[in-house]
């Protein structure tokens, strides 16, 4: 166990230099530079030598490689440095937003397992009735709808019916919970019923495979009641699977959701993601794109340790 | 046999040719009524964008400024937009881009994913372990940067939209092919063909990839539905194809939520039409899925 978690988190390095390298040469490959927009940007007139100085002081001017080294040099150190278009500290530009994005992703992640449990279970112990058909309409539904497009129609609804609208700016849920809550659960539903159906169909098709086990069989042959049955030998054994989306969505979800958070006016990650690019303010996307690629990178390896963890059949050699 | 009866007439008898190939679908049909109702809503989809130019009632692009943001009504079944444009005419004319990026960006996806995964399992050894890790760096590098950056440098046409689309879904199909593949690379055929002296090539192309065809397709199909509620989140952010062009997600965008509770019918239709089209897709992809390898898991 102990060399498998080792070689798990070695192999992570080249994954993440590899992301390192892609997002630092995509950037410098799109067209235009920071430098060039904000000199464009206002109406005044700047030499060419003038953008030459303020290239200097951002460092274009150094060869590619030792950019990449400085910059690099800095993440493991936890140093990400300022954000080359507000001139503010990276740290302090994602801490707020982060803690938005981590707001949504976790009530997100609440109205799905809330809703996805039971309707899994359900359907895969009525399976082919009427009620296994609702359920799988509603969770493929779930799929199919865009979840811009459900905030749009939230936000008409609550706008028509209740003539009432989310307030727009961000209270921290230390401050005024309610408020918080206010505005944030209506992002959190519209995410979280793709996020639900995503988890339903994976409780079904799990609790599906796990009673057509042995150990199922025996439980009920020694006459144990339906309910006994489920709670305590079906269930838990399909959780593991949920389990696994559970963690890769809501990994997804920390990364910010740019459209959605577009439609509700929400300053979260994902908003940052298109600032930041539309700036070209290329330390500030390049440790975003690190932040959601350790994020998504640590979910996977975590995952595969609990579950190993709860499943005594799988043990890394 | 006496002579004069038609062998293909007796009862038993194994039917040839199309009838062989397509003898499957009644069976489909009737074991999975919700599959076969998605593959029809999806193939009546096609039909209207073939047929566009015959069913639409407006000219798609055409602006008419005496008849902006008019309610749905006789003259304009689902009203017109910020420009007069007739919506029902964008959203049949939409189904067209709908359409192309979804099979286009499903079916490239899914084949390049599928001779990666493959090529991956054959060889194994280093070779595995280094392209198992460049999927890794794709799969964990944000989709929406890598779409931004195609569009910055290409420019947004369909084809770069395409391209934006079908990066991302090339690691995740050769992920689940790879897994299939591993468990055929030791089988006798496999190693029969490497005994005939054949070359890497072929025995990738012609010996293994035929037989993951299962994985293959459940993952195409997945990937059609995937691949339209992207294209529309991509337009939506004015990342996707660019206007005039009728595309769903461009409907939603700008108008359509400034005057949400005006004209609610800007936002609600190319919406529903989104909804309708990922949502067949998707009834027919879980039902093929659970007709060729209900093992295997889709999102």
């Amino acid at each position: 166990m102990a060399r498998y978690v080792v070689k798990r988190l070695l192999l992570m390095i080249p994954t993440l230099l590899g992301v390192a390298v892609l997002v630092f040469l995509l950037m410098r490959v799109l067209p235009g530079d920071i430098v060039e927009l904000r000199f464009a940007g206002e109406s005044s007139f700047a030499s060419k030598a003038q953008l030459a100085l303020e290239r200097q002081r951002l460092g274009f001017d150094k060869p590619l490689w030792r950019q990449f080294l400085a910059w690099v040099g800095g993440i493991v150190r936890f140093d990400f440095g300022r954000s080359m278009w507000t001139g503010a500290p990276i740290s302090h530009e994602i801490a707020l937003r982060f803690q938005l994005s981590l707001e949504v992703a976790v009530l997100a992640t609440a109205i799905a397992v809330l809703l996805a449990i039971p309707l899994g279970i359900l359907a895969a112990v009525r399976q082919d009735s009427w009620v296994d058909y609702a359920v799988r309409i509603f969770s493929i539904a779930g799929l199919a709808v865009p979840s811009f497009w459900l905030g749009i129609v939230v936000i008409l609804g609550l706008l028509v019916v209740f003539r009432w609208l989310p307030p727009i700016e961000f209270t921290p849920i230390y401050v005024n919970p309610w408020r918080n809550l206010a505005q944030l659960v209506w992002p959190a539903l519209a995410v979280g019923y793709r996020y639900s159906a995503v988890s339903t169909r994976m409780m079904r098709s799990a609790m599906l495979e796990v009673l057509r086990e042995d150990y199922i069989r025996t439980a009920r042959a020694k006459g144990l009641w339906q309910r006994l049955v489920l709670s305590r030998h079906a269930v838990k054994n399909a959780l593991l699977p949920v389990f696994t989306v559970v963690g890769l969505e809501f990994a997804f979800l920390l990364g910010g959701l740019v459209v959605t958070e577009q439609v509700f006016n929400l300053n979260g990650l994902g908003l940052l993601f298109v600032e930041s690019i539309a700036h070209r303010d290329y330390t500030l996307i390049q440790t975003l794109v690190m932040l959601v690629a350790v994020v998504t990178v640590f979910t996977n390896f975590a995952v595969d340790l609990i579950y190993a963890w709860l499943d005594p059949r799988i043990r890394y050699a | 046999m006496p002579a004069g009866i038609d062998a293909e007439a007796l009862p038993g008898t194994a039917p040839r040719g199309w009838a062989r190939r397509f003898g499957a679908v009644p069976e489909f049909a009737r074991r999975h009524p919700l599959g076969a109702a998605g593959a029809a809503v999806v193939l009546a989809m096609a039909l209207v964008a073939a047929i566009a130019t015959l069913i639409a009632p407006y000219d798609p692009l055409a602006t008419d400024y005496s008849a902006i943001m008019t309610p749905p009504g006789t003259t304009h079944w689902l009203g017109t937009d910020a420009y007069g444009r007739d919506v029902l005419s964008r959203i049949i004319y939409g189904s067209r881009t709908a359409l192309t990026v979804g099979f286009v960006c499903a079916i490239v996806g899914a084949t390049l994913g599928a001779i990666i995964g493959v090529t991956s399992a054959y060889f194994g050894g280093t070779a595995d372990l280094l392209i198992e890790r460049l999927m890794d760096v794709f799969l964990s590098f944000p989709l929406i940067i890598l779409a931004l950056a195609v569009v910055a440098v290409l420019g947004n046409g369909v084809g770069n939209v395409v391209l934006a689309i079908t990066v991302p879904m090339v690691p995740r199909c050769a992920r689940v092919i790879r897994s299939s593949a591993l468990a055929i690379r030791r089988t006798p055929y496999v190693d029969a063909a490497r005994a005939a002296g054949f070359g890497h090539a072929r025995i990738i192309l012609r010996h293994m990839l035929p037989n993951v065809m299962a994985p293959y397709l459940i993952m195409a199909t997945a990937f059609m539905g995937q691949a339209i509620l992207l294209e529309a989140s991509l337009s939506f952010l004015g990342l996707g194809v660019a206007e005039p062009t009728a595309a769903w997600g461009l409907m939603l965008k700008g108008a359509a939520v400034d005057f949400a509770e005006t004209a609610p019918w800007l936002a609600l239709f190319p919406g529903l039409a989104i909804s309708l089209a990922v949502f067949a897709f998707n009834l027919f992809g879980d039902s093929l899925r659970d007709a060729l390898d209900p093992k295997l898991r889709t999102p």
